[in-house]
Parts: C-alpha cells; structure tokens; sequence
C-alpha cells in the first residue's frame, strides 16, 4: 500500500474492506458452477439498475402519454431499444438466475445453520424483487399491464373488514388509474435501492460464516480454500459470459418473446383481455393462487408458498447439508423441481377441465415437500459424509 | 410405517399429475385454440432477414391510399422511410403528396369521434399492430385475406353466424364479427412496379409495410446482434482460459 493509501486507510479503511472482501476472503475451492449464480444475481441487479435509470431520463408516468413514450424510447431515442430491451429481457433474467440461485441454496442446504439469516435475506429480496418487477410491468401501460395490474391490488381486497379500503388507498382511487400508475413509477424506482440494502445484509451475513460448498461440510484446513480474488473474479467473469450470450440473443432477435402481444395495446379499462396472465416468473404462485377455490385462502396459500422458506431451517431437522448425502431427501428436492415447473406450465393454462386438477395436485405436492421434511429428515438414513474435501 | 405410506402416496400423486401434464402437453384438452393461422414467409425472417423495399414501398401505397382513410400510424413519420434507402428529398416528396411535413406522424383524416359514429368503436392505430397480435403479421396477413360472406360462411363451417348492423364476418377473426369492412378488393390500388394488384399481393405488401412501422430498426438490430453475439464468444473464450490458467496450480 502506498503512503497515501495507508494514510487514508487508517482514517477509512476502504482499502481494506476490499482487500478483506477480495483478496484476503476464503472461498471454498470445490465450489462448483452452480456458485455463480449469486455474483450473477448481482450483476443482473445492477443492469436492472443501470437501464433503469436511463429509462426513467424518457418514460412519462401518466396515462396519456406512457404507452407513447414507451414507443418514443424504442425508435426516437439514441439506444433506447437498447436500454429498455435490455430492462425487460434482463428482468426475466433475472428472475431466471435467482431461481437457480434459491434452487442452489435448497439442493446444497446452504439454509442451514449458521446461514439462517443470509438465507433470509435472500427471501426478502425474491419478496421485493417479485413487488419491483410487478410495478414495473405496469409502467408500458398496455392492456396486460393495466389488467394485470388490476387483478393483482384486487387480491388485497380480501383483507378481512379494511380490505376494499386498502385497495381504494392502493390505487388512489376507484380503480387502477393515473395516480396508481404514478406512485407505482416511484415505487419501481425506490425498491431496488431497497433491494440493494438487504443484498448488502445478504452479503455481510455471507462473509461472516463464508461459503457453504457442495460437500455440505464445514471447512476448516486452511488448504481447503483460494482467495477469491483472482480464483472466483475470472470463474465469476467467465460464468459472465456464457449468461450473456443467451441474453443478447433474446435482447437483440426476440425481446418481445417472453412478454405478451396484448401489451401492445395501449391500456383499454373498457375492454378485458380474453385471458389476463402474468409474467412467466410469477405463474407457478398464481397457479397455486388459483387452486384453491376460496379467494381469501388462495391468496393466502400463495404468500405462504413462499414465505414458508422462512421456517425451512427448522423444517429440515437433518444435520446434513448436501444432497448428495441424503438419498430421500434427493428424490424429494428433484420432485419439487418438477412440481414447480408443472405449476409454472399450468399457471398460463385458462382454468378449466384436466388444468384444475393438475394445479391442484401440483400445489398439494409443492405443500407436501414442505410438511413432509420435519418426518423425512428424521428417518432418513444419510451416506458417510467426508471428512474433507 | 405410516410415514412410508404418506410418503408413498404424495409421491404417487405426483407421478400421477406429471403424467397428466404431459398427456396435456401433447394431447392437449378441448381448449379452443381459435382459427388456425398459416405461417407466412417475409423478407424480414431469420438472422439475415433484411427489408425489401420494393415490397415496403407497395406496402405504403396500400396503407396510405386505403387503411388511411380510417387508420393511423402516429409513430410513423415520412422521416423514417430514410432507414430503408429512401432519399430526403423524396420522402419529402411523398408526405408533401399527402399534405404532410417530412416530420409529421402519418395521421388519417377520420377523426376518432367521426370513427365511433361509423364503426360503433374507436379505429386502432396500426403502427404496432403487428406487434400487438399473438401470431404477428401472420394473423394480420390472415386477416386480410379471410372475409367471407354469410352464404359462404354457412357451407364452409355448417353453421349460420349472423353478421349484425356494421358487423362483416371473418374467418380467422375471434368470435368471427368484426366491425372493420373488407378493406381489399382486386386492384383496388395501381402498383407503379406493375406487380398486379391481387387482394393476397395487397395483404402481403401492407403487412410487411405494418412489421416496418412496428419497429423500423429491426433489421439494424440483427446486424448488430450478430456482432455482439460475436464479441460475446470471444469475450467468454477469453475469460474460459483465464479461468482454466489461473486455477492450473489448484490441487482438487
């Protein structure tokens, strides 16, 4: 360290909170690739970011002049395809590495003690992630947009007694209009800054107890680790690179792909689209919304679906981490996978005839994961763990 | 053994339902999947699609001397038809044949109000049209070229649908009424490159002109894609070796 770096340093040690973060952080050395979703879940943030910002330098929040300035971006502005190609496609992204990442996490039974609280760190971001990426839907105001918009803050009225109440608050009126699509703009703009905050508890949380690894045991041989700069940097970099490869195809040749034709229809309150969906990320917990017959208990059976991870750590009474280890619970964590596809699928199904009993079965199976742990982790017999790695 | 038998039985109930999602896969249920839509070829397909401007400017003479009577393309202004090759000077030309400026959006003259009064609903500017509809210019091109009339409707599907006042039937149309009149008819308008005017012509033309306006730079951003793609594979070759150098002296 220079003089001058040192003098600063000892005032405000940045310089060795890097080095401390980077040069000198331990990382497991036999993580494997599935370990790079979480810098990737990072990046996909930052960009998610950074177009936004440029974004919102064009967008017009209000109902006469959304949709057009939408347009105004895609033609008229100096890369503005670009910038808002990039916001959209990278949300789906988004989305699709954080799946993995949470994937990752219940495979490898990164949730487990001490990482309770990096765990749930991690569900409060996938919570004000799924509210971000909601609001910001909303923003292009076509008719998915605004119907999308509509079905979802209706959900709320279920609230017993001040339900309808809220949802009048919610919107700012007496029904999804200017004021919803205008506070809706300021609240897409804040929560990633909000997101960020927690990342950071996420991540000090993660440096405090480090890596949990495939093996699933603690490490303790100094051997057993490589700094994570330059080991993880270039593996992080290079995992950078095969993310960015599909995601420029959809950017550049299919952008509209994953998102819905209707939305090319300015917002229209006098005409319903023939079926409202949601984005592709939210479809496995609308499937299980819909499941279940009674309005109040759907919603509440949706936002248990997820808020379950919470308790997870106490639900899994095994002492092992790794599924690799753990034959049952292996054919339960790969049920679970199919399961949540298969909700996914049925959840841009209309609901009707075979589609009504698949979801249902689907989410019976989605709870039963969860309900069935606390027994399985008791009776299941693991393999001879390592003693290193 | 209790716990064996309910585990036993989620799991049968998930072999159960990932077998009735795949017997829905690919034998899907009764669902009403609506008219079918032929796939269409268009200059623009593909990674090295490119406009063809022969065609566009036909399309544009369908689209000014007839859809413009009702319909507008407000995120179309005569400027833009320099992205394909045309000149300022004629494009200038062009608008000024529609009294228009180089910069003003193509709008029709049937005001929105008037276009209540005739067709019941406001008229839906076409700019993004084809980006709007789930099967893009092949539905729009479908569209176009599947009116029929009551008595043909009739033997063609065996029932009788009627057609109310300022409604006209369609075949790939959803619920088949639509309040839109058959806009072509053979030789409705003059090609100048002497292409004849058939109804199917017409339609092929104004729906490649309406893929143009729904996002004009399209073909700028497949050459670019190419090149981004490109640098990406090198990019991540590059960072692969780095990766493959710098952890060579970590033992597994």
């Amino acid at each position: 360290m220079n003089k001058f770096l040192q003098w600063f340093d000892e005032r405000l040690p940045i310089v060795s909170l890097v080095k401390h973060s980077t040069t000198e952080y331990p990382a497991p050395k036999n993580l494997n690739y599935m370990w790079n979703f979480g810098s990737l879940a990072l990046v996909a943030l930052v960009v998610q970011i950074l177009t936004g910002l440029f974004l919102t330098m064009h967008y017009k929040p209000d109902v006469g002049l959304a949709f057009d300035s939408v347009q105004h971006i895609m033609r008229d502005v100096n890369w503005g395809f670009l910038i808002r190609n990039m916001h959209a496609v990278g949300a789906s992204f988004f989305f699709i590495v954080v799946y993995i990442h949470i994937g990752r996490g219940l495979y490898y039974g990164s949730y487990k003690s001490p990482r309770e609280v990096l765990w749930w760190m991690g569900i409060v971001i996938f919570f004000l992630m799924m509210a971000t990426a909601f609001m910001g839907y909303v923003l292009p105001w076509g008719q998915m947009s605004f119907w999308g918009a509509t079905v979802i803050t209706n959900l709320l009225s279920v609230i017993p007694f001040i339900g309808d109440e809220i949802v009048i608050w919610l919107w700012g009126g007496y029904s999804v209009d200017d004021p919803t699509l205008n506070r809706f703009f300021a609240l897409h703009f804040l929560l990633p800054f909000l997101i960020v905050g927690v990342v950071i508890l996420h991540l000090w949380a993660l440096h405090h107890n480090k890596s949990n690894n495939p093996v699933g045991i603690d490490l303790t041989k100094k051997g057993d680790f490589v700094p994570f700069h330059p080991y993880y940097t270039v593996k992080d970099a290079f995992g950078l690179g095969v993310y960015l490869i599909p995601f420029t195809l959809m950017v550049f040749f299919a952008p509209d792909y994953l998102g819905h034709a209707d939305n090319y229809i300015p917002a229209d309150p006098l005409v319903t689209p023939a079926h409202i969906v949601p984005e592709w990320y939210f479809l496995p917990f609308y499937a299980i919304l819909r499941a279940i017959p009674d309005k109040l208990l759907g919603v509440v059976a949706m936002i248990v679906a997820i808020a379950i991870l919470f308790v997870l750590p106490w639900l899994d009474r095994s002492k092992v981490r790794s599924a690799r280890f753990r034959p049952m619970y292996k054919v339960m964590f790969w049920t679970f996978i199919i399961d949540f596809f298969i909700l996914g699928w049925v959840g841009a199904k209309p609901p009707e005839g075979d589609f009504i009993t698949i979801g249902r079965v689907a989410t019976a199976i989605y709870f039963a994961f969860f309900l069935a742990l606390p027994f399985v982790s008791k009776i299941e017999k693991p393999k001879q763990l390592p003693t290193s790695i | 053994m209790k716990k064996f038998a309910a585990l036993t039985l989620v799991w049968s109930m998930f072999v159960a339902v990932t077998f009735m999602a795949l017997k829905a896969m690919f034998f899907p249920p009764h669902v009403d999947h609506g008219p079918h839509i032929e796939e269409q070829q268009w200059s623009t397909d593909g990674i090295r699609g490119n406009w063809d401007r022969e065609q566009l400017l036909r399309g544009y003479k369908v689209a000014t001397e007839v859809c413009m009577s009702c319909h507008s393309f407000k995120y179309i202004s005569h400027r833009n038809l320099k992205n394909i090759g045309i000149t300022e000077a004629k494009a200038k030309e062009m608008a000024e044949a529609l009294d228009l400026g180089l910069n003003d959006p193509i709008l029709s003259l049937l005001s929105p109000e008037d276009a209540k009064d005739s067709y019941g609903k406001e008229v839906p500017d076409l700019s993004v049209m084809t980006k709007a509809r789930a099967k893009g210019p092949d539905y729009v091109y479908a569209l176009l070229t599947h009116y029929v009339s009551s008595e043909t409707f009739m033997t063609e599907y065996g029932k009788q649908i009627i057609a109310g006042d300022g409604q006209y039937l369609n075949k790939v149309f959803p619920g088949y009424r639509i309040a839109m009149p058959n806009p072509l008819s053979a030789d409705l308008v003059e090609y100048e490159d002497g292409t004849e005017a058939t109804v199917e012509q017409m339609a092929k033309d104004v729906t490649a002109f309406l893929t143009w306006t729904g996002d004009p730079l399209l073909v700028e951003k497949k050459r670019l894609g190419v090149i981004v793609f490109l640098y990406l594979v090198l990019f991540t070759f590059l960072c692969y070796k780095s990766y493959k150098a710098i952890w060579a002296k970590v033992k597994k």
